[in-house]
């Protein structure tokens, strides 16, 4: 079903919106683990820890299956359809491939981060080493959505197979 | 998954569009990249436990307090 113009631009708002919000929060996110990395101090790794929790279950999960949503509801609702163009295939499995990360990595995140909240005289290391991961993680993460957005604006050429039979139908 | 205001054009051809360029390179990398992810995690080498040592190991997965 094809939107009409006025509920097409509140969609594209709407998803515009939320997918550079999902980039703030990465960002965010970032910075959280690049202050734990260069800081010393164990009650700021310990801080950050609970941080990257909340940022991550209360900013990251939502927008990341918001930006999803909409974007799967943008490209039914209009020509641009959601398997007949590559840019918008290779936007589909990246966000979704963005998506089942996430959510996985969260446990581990969870994890330390109950650590972190309730150890007294435990021993901090596990939650220094982590760092480097998640360093990793919200790094490629942060590179992904960039790309998915380069590819949003640029869209570049190419019809799928299944978008030219469409479009000979 | 941004759309613009433009549409696709509907330009008409006699035989299927070949595959770009663009699109084997990316879908290659693309395959690349969530193997080795798809790896990583589900060997288990990045799972929850997979950043303790292993003393920490018989913490609860709750993060509670040690096992005996």
């Amino acid at each position: 079903m094809i939107m009409n113009p006025r509920l097409r631009k509140l969609m594209l708002t709407t998803h515009i919106t939320i997918s550079v919000g999902w980039i703030g929060a990465v960002s965010a996110y970032l910075a959280l683990v690049v202050a734990a990395m260069t800081n010393p101090d164990v009650p700021t790794l310990r801080a950050v820890w609970i941080a990257m929790k909340l940022v991550g279950w209360l900013a990251l999960v939502p927008l990341s299956l918001a930006s999803l949503l909409t974007g799967i509801v943008m490209s039914l609702g209009t020509k641009w359809g959601l398997f007949r163009h590559y840019w918008v295939l290779f936007s589909l499995v990246l966000t979704l491939f963005a998506n089942i990360i996430l959510l996985q990595h969260m446990q581990t995140v969870t994890v330390l981060a109950s650590l972190a909240a309730e150890m007294s005289t435990f021993d901090i290391a596990p939650l220094r080493e982590s760092l480097g991961g998640e360093l990793f993680h919200a790094g490629v993460g942060l590179l992904l959505l960039i790309i998915v957005q380069v590819m949003n604006v640029y869209k570049p050429r190419g019809m799928t197979a299944y978008g030219w039979r469409q479009q000979q139908a | 998954m941004s759309q613009s205001h433009s549409e696709p054009h509907n330009r008409s051809t006699d035989t299927a569009p070949g595959i770009p360029r663009w699109v084997k390179v990316s879908g290659v990398v693309v395959v690349v990249l969530i193997i080795l992810f798809a790896i990583l995690h589900l060997s288990g080498a990045h799972g929850p436990t997979s950043h303790m040592v292993s003393g920490e190991q018989n913490m609860t997965m709750a993060g509670g307090s040690p096992t005996p």
